[in-house]
């Protein structure tokens, strides 16, 4: 099993035409389980996390949805390996970073668990666009199917039980991948991140805790998972969003008429720098993209550039440009090969064009 | 250069210097490297810092029995050790849940094939208000629907 599959087969996050939409990147709902009567990973013995490990393996791929799927052990990865997954959201940096963890992902990268990390199962669903109750519902779908078959840590009274009393309860995170160049451009942003933190939602950057805002793109997910249904959980963060998307369309809109021709300037201006750039940094080429989803956007671009795009700012990350390459680059081979499949990428991208939207 | 410290004890150079801080009140303390790793014995300063280390890393009030965890490591860690630790620390969690959750009762699913206990608390909180409301409404068709479905979670709980 490798990870050039994952690189190699196509899926809705980075090919399926139609499947991405303006603002909102994807959708991803992860629960976090526990098998009973063992410890859990970070205070469990190597033996323990072996067992736990090959028992939930054992159960996860006999699953329908994980037919096919890719089983990756992160003490068999290589460091690069580990790292294209971690870029992919499909494993955590914690996950990646320790010798006993291991993914289960569904053939076509909906789907992925992974097994020992804080807590002994994370099943995670991800689609591309905004689709909060067809994420949830598959994974409630998974989550019942695994707790059919393995004996799941629950008490009436806490819920879920889990090793971090942040996530215990429904064990239930729901986030949304936003992307906000217009609030960010208008300088509104500092303001509805606050907002967003003081009602109980966390705002972080595109690869989760502690990291930047690449490309204006950021994560919002719930905080609270004990005393809440998971329906009143997904309502909160569905109202949140719809309202983060109304007002990223007012800014937008509101930058695009005040600044005018500046404002097609400045998009016209990244597509030309992208497609003539022969060094491209991984913040730079991430800041321009953003432009180049604006615009797709805004009719700017033909809306059906968007997933090249999006193809674009995953596979423009460090570890994908040295997998695609087969081999480890320093900074500045990085740099061109990413520059070099940016350029390729949009060579027969049209002009940009005065918004429509 | 200024003179180097010199250990509490022996009088040789000292390398380890350690400050205690207690109501307010500042002690400091150097060893060379022979005396700490001895522990520094003879000094009365040296004890007093001793009892002073300790204090700071307590012996664990609660263990669990399960997996061993204590209170101590939980401090440290954040993490609890297994699920039984749940119970075992239960009490002593009741407040850091409130803080981080705001709520201290699961409302939400069950595992596969189990009661779902939290969501049936719930809803008979929340039709037990209908309820009151209902009354107070004089919408008795509503009234009667909402009194059989409280009678048959109360039942449904009871029988758990």
């Amino acid at each position: 099993m490798s990870v050039q599959e994952i690189l190699a087969d196509e899926n809705e996050l980075t090919h399926l035409l139609g499947a991405q939409q303006a603002v909102v990147l994807s959708t991803r709902v992860r629960l976090a389980r526990n098998l009973e009567g063992f410890p859990f990973p970070g205070w469990a013995k190597p033996a323990h996390r072996k067992e736990i490990a090959e028992r939930c393996i054992e159960a996860l791929t006999q699953l329908p949805r994980f037919r096919k799927s890719h089983v990756f052990k992160m003490g068999d990865l290589p460091d690069l390996d580990r790292a294209v997954l971690v870029e992919r959201h499909l494993v955590s940096k914690e996950l990646a970073s320790g010798k006993s963890g291991a993914a289960v992902i569904s053939r076509d990268q909906t789907c992925s668990v992974m097994v020992n990390e804080e807590d002994h199962l994370r099943i995670q669903v991800v689609k591309a666009g905004w689709h909060l109750r067809g994420t949830w519902n598959i994974a409630e779908q998974l989550d019942d199917a695994i707790g059919a078959t393995l004996g799941i840590a629950f008490s009436d009274q806490l819920g879920f039980l889990t090793a971090c009393p942040t996530n215990v309860g429904t064990g239930l995170r729901a986030s949304a991948m936003v992307h906000l160049p217009g609030l960010c451009l208008a300088g509104h942003i500092e303001k509805v991140t606050r907002a967003l933190s003081q009602d109980g939602l966390a705002v972080r950057g595109w690869l989760g805790e502690g990291t930047e805002a690449a490309g204006n793109i950021f994560q919002i997910s719930n905080q609270q998972t004990l005393g809440l249904s998971e329906d009143a959980i997904l309502r909160h963060l569905g109202g949140w969003v719809k309202t983060l998307v109304d007002q990223e369309w007012n800014a937008r809109r509101k930058v695009a008429q005040e600044e005018g021709e500046r404002f097609v300037d400045r998009l016209s201006r990244s597509l030309g720098l992208l497609r003539h750039a022969r060094l491209l940094t991984s913040a730079e080429s991430m800041n321009m993209l953003s432009h180049l989803r604006l615009a797709c956007d805004m009719g700017c671009l033909p809306e059906e550039r968007r997933h090249v795009v999006d193809r674009l700012m995953i596979e423009g990350q460090p570890a994908h440009v040295q997998a695609r390459q087969g081999a480890e680059l320093d900074s500045d081979g990085r740099d061109r090969r990413r520059a070099t499949a940016v350029r390729e990428a949009l060579r027969d991208f049209p002009e940009v064009g005065s918004p429509t939207a | 250069m200024a003179n180097p410290l010199k250990c509490s004890v022996c009088d040789a150079v000292a390398t380890v210097h350690l400050t205690q801080i207690v109501q307010g009140k500042v002690t400091k303390v150097d060893f060379c490297e022979a005396c700490a790793a001895k522990g520094g014995a003879g000094d009365a300063a040296v004890f007093k810092l001793a009892d002073a280390v300790n204090a700071v890393t307590p012996a664990p009030a609660i263990t669990c029995p399960q997996c061993g965890f204590t209170d101590v490591e939980f401090r440290r860690r954040g993490r609890l050790g297994c699920p039984s630790c749940w119970q075992v620390f239960g009490v002593a969690l009741g407040g850091l849940l409130t803080k981080v959750q705001h709520e201290i009762q699961h409302v939400g699913r069950a595992p596969a094939g189990t009661v779902p206990v939290g969501q049936l608390r719930h809803r008979l909180l929340a039709a037990q208000v209908e309820l009151t409301a209902a009354i107070a409404a004089e919408d008795y068709e509503t009234a009667a629907k909402l009194r059989d479905e409280v009678a048959r979670i109360t039942t449904q709980l009871d029988t758990l």
